[in-house]
């Protein structure tokens, strides 16, 4: 917490006795605050306000601080009020209930409140600050970025670029993040939360290698942060380096064991290593923390298809699909796992519903495997060849997976088909 | 015939009214004759007879007016109103609550309903004690105050004429029926059973053992379930103390046990149930016993164990079974449970809850197409209550399959059966705060916590919507009475912990 300096208390009385028994009070109140010794400093303030019979601004102002810490945040609200009825050409007091009304939910008022501070004192980056911030949490994006530049013009703080980072990516403007965050750590190179956002929001605009790098420079300075952790895991997750994620995600676990996604991750670690059972256990365990998360129920019925325990697996995918019917390929594993269970009509009709929501070259050849697996050979060829033409505009600019190549040589076999 | 000996026969076939019948009309003819006396006194008594030794809940009067609480803080583990929540084994720290669904009183619920089960132990405040009683919870209300509880529910009426007039134990000359050690005994269990005058039944006691030179350990196990029922439990303590060292019953044991676990001492049961288990190595009631203190101090490990060993001397122990196939479940070993289930239905215990468990541990371990008729047949078995948790458990498993519209009216029913089904108004404020309605969710959650305060749940939802919402206020103060239902809970002091950090800030 940082300390500063709070208004100061004038009494109506010129007599230097008494002003200097209140420069002196004021002192002490500080002291005990800024020490976090709560009760006895409300025991003082309180003396001194029955002394004063409730005029004194500088101890109704810490009170106030006092009593938000503590949570009571519309009681602390009234005492600001009150401090600024005292002395209301202070602006410190005015800002504060415009930061009270913030935390109280209430967004207008409080931008009000900040206006008239604003007019008071034009150069305040705090008080720009509350007001994007209050604009932000309304909603109102353009406005809440035009706050925050001005704040960040009067003078650069962490707080502001990670605020305006966040406006950004709700607006999924996740390159203008990305300038944003790299600006504040040019200001303060060695912020882990400043590093993490920017990793996250390179992730997000598809900038994979720089997002890993962001992402294990904020790991190198705050090894346990269970965010942090879980966006450079799944990256080392996707480069197949299983052991390393296995034992980085070791360490969120310890941190905050009631993540779902993390459970997710652990269990595709394993699916990955080929063991099931381990896979399964952790995956049932993120779907009893967050039964709501389709790519739990997307990811068991893989793990399943894999185990060869059809129904299950079409029963969590089935679980998948309700939660998200948006997503294709869950219905070309619905497919896949239908034709398992040798129920081909089923089959037929959700590898249409994939390829009638995105055409995918796998989908085709998936389609056209199971189309030949159950002698439907025109078919099947028909989709073979559809899916010929898409691999070849699709496989120049990226290298194939060489278990679709070997597919696709099998299936051309059969059907007496010469590649090339 | 003898009508003497067609009364004896009568009683030995358990039929006590027709003996009771005999023998009022030729006490008639002959008051003084002592033999159909004492068969009478024996035959009522049997009618009202009742088993006492399981019957130790608490009541409302018994908690308020409690004068017995040994230490204000006990430590962890030695009472049952601080029992040791997070245990300091590896396993042990998947078994806290977070899990599993609790009770009222803030516990793990174990798998069988005993009396005890439904006992208000933590936070007896005056308030929330009436608050249960009083009518939010009907089905869980317990008696107000102790005459209640030793009457049986369908002898109640029957109290008043069949008792009554035989003997007026107020009247009765004490001192002669103690020198008469047959007579005295049949008077006695007629005293405290059905006439439920323990103050003559504890004068007769000690008469009678003060003839017996104090050597006769029936008469010292009386005298203490006189003063347990006037609620001197340090007497009571003595008497049975005693009685086990004249001779080591497991009556005795149990009794003394009763006592210290009213007197909220766990540690010291357990103590006298092991020196008599040294006797009787096979009593199932000692094991069992033993079992249940691990319980009520959430010493799960211990329990199980013995709860096995009860399964291996009587493998169709019903509570038993039910324990053991609970924590299987709970321990993500949902076949295994089954397996005790469908003992247990083998055995013939047919009710809905049963079903209900069947239906999740099919679920669970895969066997759809079980699920629903098990769910169908609970519903059909199912009175009020139990419909209501039917009901909840079949939304989990929509939304399990992913139909959040059949969750949503599946809760709804839960809740119209049992308008005070609380886990289901939570539930339905999480759907709803799905579907993105925020009010709903809110009025939801606040109902939801209103009729449950024991749930923790509700409060740190009802904070994660404050919080979103940006009324950090409130969202303070609900996730600090999140954390007093439910001291350890990580997301109420994650969330605590940030708010702290954003009110902190100048």
């Amino acid at each position: 917490m940082t300390s500063k300096a709070g208004p100061s208390c004038y009494s109506g009385d010129n007599s230097w006795e008494r002003s200097y028994k209140h420069v002196r009070d004021n002192h002490k109140i500080h002291l005990e605050y800024t020490n976090r010794e709560f009760e006895t400093c409300l025991q003082h303030i309180e003396e001194v306000l029955d002394a004063n019979e409730g005029l004194a601004e500088y101890p109704l102002y810490v009170k106030a601080l006092i009593r938000r810490r503590q949570g009571k945040i519309q009681e602390s609200l009234q005492l600001f009020q009150k401090a600024t009825a005292l002395n209301p050409s202070n602006v410190l007091n005015l800002k504060q209930v415009g930061r009270s009304l913030m935390l109280l939910g209430k967004y207008r008022s409080s931008m009000e409140v900040l206006t008239e501070a604003k007019r008071m004192n034009p150069d305040d980056w705090e008080v720009w600050h509350d007001e994007g911030i209050c604009n932000a949490k309304a909603r109102n994006y353009e406005k809440a970025v035009e706050c925050f530049k001005k704040a960040n013009a009067i003078h650069p703080h962490d707080t502001t670029y990670l605020a305006l980072g966040g406006v950004f990516s709700a607006m999924n403007k996740h390159k203008k993040a990305v300038k944003v965050y790299l600006d504040g750590l040019k200001a303060s190179p060695g912020n882990p939360e400043l590093l993490m956002s920017c990793g996250l929001a390179y992730l997000r605009s598809d900038e994979n290698y720089k997002a890993f790098e962001m992402l294990l420079k904020a790991l190198s300075i705050d090894p346990k942060n269970p965010s942090t952790i879980l966006a450079t895991c799944s990256m080392i997750q996707e480069h197949a380096d299983l052991d390393t994620a296995l034992l980085k995600y070791r360490v969120a676990a310890v941190v905050n064991p009631s993540s779902s996604q993390l459970w997710n991750n652990v269990g595709m670690c394993f699916y990955g290593k080929q063991k099931y059972i381990a896979s399964i256990a952790c995956l049932k365990r993120a779907l009893a923390i967050d039964p709501f998360d389709w790519i739990v129920n997307y990811n068991l019925g893989l793990v399943h298809l894999s185990t060869g325990q059809h129904a299950s697996a079409f029963h969590f995918m089935s679980s998948s699909i309700n939660l998200k019917p948006e997503y294709p390929s869950s219905y070309m594993y619905l497919a896949v796992i239908l034709s398992k269970l040798e129920d081909i009509e089923n089959a037929k009709a959700a590898y249409n519903k994939a390829l009638s929501l995105k055409s995918n070259y796998l989908f085709e050849l998936n389609y056209a495997i199971t189309l030949y697996s159950f002698d439907m050979l025109e078919e099947s060829l028909a989709h073979f060849r559809r899916f010929e033409e898409l691999f070849r505009d699709q496989s120049r600019d990226a290298g194939a997976d060489p278990d679709i190549l070997e597919q696709r040589r099998v299936l051309a076999n059969a059907h007496g088909i010469d590649l090339d | 015939m003898d009508p003497l000996w067609l009364a004896q026969s009568k009683y030995r076939r358990r039929k006590y009214q027709e003996c009771v019948e005999i023998c009022t009309e030729n006490l008639h003819r002959n008051p003084y004759d002592e033999s159909f006396w004492y068969l009478k006194c024996r035959a009522l008594t049997a009618i009202d007879w009742l088993d006492d030794i399981e019957l130790d809940d608490d009541t409302l009067g018994d908690q308020l007016l409690d004068e017995n609480a040994i230490a204000q803080m006990p430590r962890p583990g030695t009472s049952m109103n601080r029992p040791a929540t997070g245990m300091s084994t590896a396993a042990g720290q998947l078994r806290t609550r977070t899990g599993r669904p609790v009770s009222s009183t803030g516990r793990p619920v174990s798998g069988f309903a005993r009396p005890t089960s439904s006992a208000l132990r933590q936070g007896t405040s005056l308030e929330r004690a009436l608050g249960t009683a009083g009518g939010r919870r009907m089905m869980t209300a317990r008696p107000v105050t102790g005459s209640g509880r030793y009457v049986r529910l369908g002898t109640a009426s029957m109290l008043e004429h069949c008792g009554d007039s035989f003997i007026d134990s107020d009247k009765i000359d004490i001192r002669k029926y103690a020198k008469k050690p047959g007579l005295a005994r049949a008077l006695g269990d007629y005293m405290l059973y059905v006439d439920h005058n323990p103050k003559r039944a504890l004068e007769l006691c000690s008469h009678s053992t003060k003839l017996t030179d104090y050597r006769d350990w029936w008469w010292k196990e009386r005298l203490g379930k006189c003063y347990y029922q006037l609620g001197m439990f340090r007497d009571a303590e003595k008497q049975f103390l005693s009685s086990q060292k004249n001779c080591c019953t497991v009556l005795a044991t149990l009794d003394l046990c009763k006592v210290y676990m009213k007197m909220d001492q766990p540690l010291k049961a357990l103590e006298a149930f092991e020196k008599s288990l040294e006797k009787h190595k096979h009593s199932i009631s000692l094991i069992l016993g033993m079992s249940r203190c691990h319980d009520s101090v959430n010493n799960i490990e211990e329990a199980l164990t013995l709860y096995k060993q009860v399964v291996q001397l009587e493998p169709s122990n019903v509570e038993a079974l039910a324990c053991l196939a609970n924590d299987h479940f709970y321990n993500d070993q949902p076949e295994i449970a089954l397996r005790y289930y469908r003992r247990l239905l083998q055995m013939g215990v047919n009710n809905a809850e049963i079903w209900n468990n069947v239906a999740l541990c099919c679920f669970y371990s895969s066997q759809y197409d079980m699920t629903i008729h098990c769910f169908e047949k609970a519903l059909a078995l199912a009175v009020d209550e139990g419909m209501a948790d039917v009901w909840y458990n079949v939304g989990h498993i929509a939304i399990a399959i992913g139909d959040i519209g059949l969750a949503y009216q599946a809760f709804k029913i839960a809740v119209s059966v049992d308008a005070n089904h609380a886990e289901s108004y939570n539930n339905l404020g999480v759907l709803e705060l799905k579907r993105g309605s925020f009010e709903q969710a809110r009025s939801n959650f606040q109902v939801a916590e209103r009729i449950a305060p024991h749930l923790h749940e509700p409060k740190y939802n009802s904070a994660l919507i404050a919080f979103d919402a940006g009324d950090y206020e409130e969202s303070v103060e609900m996730a600090n009475n999140s954390l007093e239902a439910f001291p350890e809970h990580e997301d109420s002091k994650d969330l605590l912990q940030q708010l702290d950090k954003i009110l902190s800030l100048l």
